[in-house]
């Protein structure tokens, strides 16, 4: 501090009395800053928690999805391999309904293999799924070019995905003719398309 | 204004953040029994100094933010709540976003072995009877390696002596089930067999790899037909 020449009888303060400003001025900006860079981290990490968290449910709404599709291709496969002579047009038309683009538009065609054998077999017939599973590679058989697109073109303006899902089954005929019951293997490919939030069939595919 | 801004930093957003990233902790971890335990004793402890605050604020007319005598203890409330937020990020990241790519990772990885131990299983060569089936039991786990040799040691040499050859091309894979350290998965092939003077047999092969993480590597447990007859 400067001396400074005072009159006689003026009270002067102690040096000891006089208030360290500067210091304290000091101190407080510096746990200003540091509170200001903690803040700063503080947001940051609430922005990384929010991305992560976001992240992390977009992957498990996927899973959720993925897990609904196999469950509709397994239903939907389900009433196709259990189908008998006497029940064969119901099965028929509760599949049609649950089917979209253009293999409800030819439905009839695609499925009139199926009803022809149940209806000349005359059979009783049990399946059970064996296996369902998204296709996660495909690779086309060599000298069948001419397979199917994996989605029509006019279901991609309806449809908000498309995912193929395969499914092996396995179906037991036991015919009132025959003896033997006939062993049917099963093994299909599946284009499952969600159409505002319902899951159908689009494209049925049987791997030969 | 400037003191509402220093209630809302450091009274208000303080105990709310860490609230709320100790929820978020709880979240990721699927809540514990342990963490349970301690969400509550930091819940209780945030809110008691929440009520303190709020009491000698109402005594003294200043509160831990608008203190310009607590630099200190403002750095140290602010700290808090950034180190609670920080861990909760910690812990979402190796809880939600190291697992999920790594159920990716494995999914592409369990994949592509299911897919070449299915078809080296199919695969013969009467020139190199062993070959395909030593492929396959290179990505197998060793007890099954050791009956999976067993096993197709007597149809080789009935394939070799018939001068029968097979080959075996992926048509479809999907996997079935996935978790951290186990697998299943779905593989359909197209299968042909050679035998001299006769037309080419083929067939469409379904099969069900099973693997198991061992060592941070996916081993094949067990290869299956999946028609059940």
């Amino acid at each position: 501090m400067a001396a400074r020449v005072r009159p006689p009888g003026t009270l002067t303060r102690m040096p000891d009395d006089e208030p360290d400003d500067s210091d304290d001025a000091t101190a407080t900006s510096v746990y200003g800053i540091a509170s200001a860079v903690v803040g700063v981290i503080a947001v940051a990490a609430v922005v990384l928690s929010a991305l992560i968290w976001t992240q992390h449910r977009d992957d498990a709404d996927e899973l959720r999805y993925r897990t609904r599709a196999m469950q509709a291709a397994a239903e939907w496969t389900s009433v196709l391999i259990n189908m008998n002579s006497d029940t064969v047009d119901a099965n028929l038309a509760q599949l049609h309904e649950d089917t979209v683009g253009q293999l409800n538009a030819d439905f009839d065609a695609a499925v009139k293999p199926y009803r022809e054998l149940v209806q000349k077999l005359q059979s009783r017939t049990t399946g059970q799924v064996d296996s369902v599973a998204v296709e996660y590679v495909h690779h086309s058989q060599p000298g069948q070019g001419g397979q199917p697109p994996p989605a029509a073109g006019d279901l991609a303006e309806f449809a908000s995905r498309t995912d193929t899902v395969m499914v092996v089954a396995t179906s037991v005929s036991e015919n009132a003719g025959r003896d033997k019951p006939q062993t049917v293997r099963w093994t299909l490919r599946l284009d499952v398309s969600d159409i505002d939030g319902k899951l159908m069939i689009s494209r049925l595919e049987p791997i030969r | 204004m400037r003191t509402a801004w220093r209630i809302l930093a450091f009274d208000v957003a303080p105990p709310l953040a860490a609230i709320a990233a100790l929820t978020y902790i709880g979240i990721a971890l699927a809540w514990p029994m342990w963490w349970v335990a301690v969400f509550s004793v930091l819940c209780v402890l945030i809110v008691e100094a929440v009520v303190v605050n709020v009491v000698l604020a109402r005594r003294d007319g200043v509160t831990v933010g608008t203190d310009d005598d607590g630099p200190r203890l403002r750095l140290a409330v602010a700290t808090s709540a950034m180190a609670t937020l920080v861990a909760a990020v910690v812990v979402g990241y190796l809880n939600w976003s190291v697992s999920d790519r790594n159920l990716r990772d494995d999914t592409a990885e369990v994949v592509g072995i299911a897919t070449e131990v299915s078809e080296a299983s199919a695969t013969f060569t009467p020139q190199s009877p062993t070959a395909s089936i030593d492929k396959a039991t290179a990505m197998m786990s060793p007890q099954s390696a050791e009956s999976f040799k067993k096993e197709f040691a007597s149809v080789a040499k009935d394939l070799a002596g018939r001068n029968i050859s097979a080959q075996a091309t992926t048509i479809s894979a999907g996997v079935e089930a996935i978790g951290p350290a186990a697998a299943s998965v779905a593989v359909i092939m197209h299968g042909t067999q050679n035998s001299p003077g006769n037309r080419p047999d083929t067939a469409v092969l379904a099969l069900r790899v099973l693997l198991s993480k061992q060592d941070g590597r996916w081993l094949v447990d067990d290869v299956s037909p999946i028609h059940s007859r």
